[in-house]
């Protein structure tokens, strides 16, 4: 695992979420699609420290410290250990992780906001909706970039 | 184990004080300004579109307008000054009140939260709790600062709550997200379009300042009683500084 180039990775996905992306209404959320990416393509202890590092990013662009890198966290363990028993590298199995990954963290992190007392909107599901279905979209795309500057092997056809 | 220890760390940044945990976003925004603020003005030029030859741009319309709503508040305070004949000498309320110039870093503007961080602090002699202008008018209140930077909260995040002037009566508009807030629960409907003014605020707001107008006027679930919505008046989004309201500031 090139740490170094993981670490410019997400700081060039965090300084673009908060910025160039920040003005979108529905924006694709550039940090979970990383989540899931190295949920997939790296060996477990590497996709935990990779997924709370990711949240820790996202929490630093976002309201309140701490939930973002829990659900990060949680669910890309749970994607790592999910993908020794299911192959995530077909481009559907691919939206589909990011999907399903972005519904169940985007709830966790309004239920951990909302546990630490900060206003919930009245359409997140909306909201939650639009987000995971276009990160779902585009997330796949960046797949192939992103191995290509962590210097990952990928190999969408099934299992290595 | 490594699970754990993570774990542990992400509660432990999850129940610690908002003001602790606020200097890791007030440092990220402060190291990476430059290019946070190179990815909006990225993001600001790919909207924006050269104006005619003979007219103003719509931004510096809504502002103009805005100067013009403030003046004609202040003339007609004075107006009533003048009435009531006082004694002493009336000074205008902008008089007492400072403004420290600040860039925007970033906007965050969605359905949960809506913040601007500001590359001014403590040091500027920025505190909590002061009024922010943009295009003379109010967006919102300083809610978090340290030495170097500050965070705005805009009165339509839904943590924020302003009390605002209503024919003649105060009355708390709350934020409702996205760019949009609410004030509940109005005797009288409200035509579309009226301007909203913040009302006075000692220590923070000595004259009444335009702060959003009317977008509807809806019915209250009280058959007699209005709910209306307000909206901005200028585009918050595509700010790039703003003016924070000192009061008496040091000569």
């Amino acid at each position: 695992m090139r740490w170094f180039r993981f670490a410019v990775l997400i700081l060039l996905a965090t300084v673009l979420q908060a910025s160039f992306f920040a003005d979108l209404n529905i924006r694709p959320d550039l940090l979970l699609i990383l989540l899931v990416f190295f949920a997939v393509y790296c060996n477990t202890s590497e996709a935990i420290i990779t997924s709370f590092t990711i949240g820790f990013a996202a929490d630093l662009i976002g309201r309140t410290m701490g939930p973002q890198m829990i659900s990060f966290g949680l669910f890309g363990t749970a994607l790592a250990y999910l993908h020794h028993v299911i192959a995530i590298r077909k481009m559907t199995y691919q939206f589909f992780a990011i999907f399903i990954t972005a519904l169940l963290a985007g709830s966790l992190v309004y239920f951990l906001n909302f546990i630490k007392g900060e206003p919930t909107p009245p359409n997140i599901y909306a909201a939650l909706f639009g987000i995971a279905l276009y990160s779902a979209l585009v997330g796949p795309f960046l797949f192939l970039p992103s191995a290509w500057w962590m210097r990952i092997k990928i190999n969408r056809s099934g299992r290595r | 184990m490594l699970f754990t220890w993570f774990t542990l760390a992400g509660f432990i940044f999850l129940f610690s004080p908002k003001n602790l945990t606020n200097k890791f976003q007030f440092a990220f925004h402060r190291i990476f300004s430059w290019p946070l603020s190179i990815g909006r003005n990225i993001s600001l030029s790919a909207g924006t579109r050269r104006p005619l030859g003979d007219v103003v741009s719509r931004d510096e319309y809504k502002r103009l307008l805005n100067h013009l709503a403030n003046v004609t508040q202040q003339r007609d305070a004075e107006h009533q000054n003048v009435e009531k004949l006082a004694k002493m000498r009336i000074i205008p309320g902008w008089e007492h009140m400072g403004f420290v110039f600040a860039d925007v870093i970033t906007v965050s503007i969605d359905e949960l939260r809506s913040e601007l961080i500001l590359n001014r602090g403590e040091d500027d002699g920025l505190v909590k709790g002061q009024f922010v202008l943009a295009d003379n008018s109010i967006i919102g209140t300083i809610s978090d600062v340290d030495a170097r930077t500050a965070k705005v909260r805009l009165f339509t995040d839904p943590k924020s709550s302003t009390v605002v002037r209503i024919g003649g009566s105060d009355w708390l508009m709350q934020g409702k997200g996205g760019s949009l807030a609410r004030v509940e629960m109005i005797k009288s409907k409200v035509k579309i379009g009226t301007e909203i003014m913040a009302s006075k605020r000692p220590g923070f707001l000595d004259t009444p300042v335009i702060i959003g107008k009317v977008a509807r006027c809806e019915r209250n679930a009280e058959p007699l009683l209005w709910d209306i919505v307000v909206e901005p008046v200028c585009n918050i989004q595509k700010a790039e500084n703003v003016h924070v309201i000192v009061m008496n500031p040091p000569k």
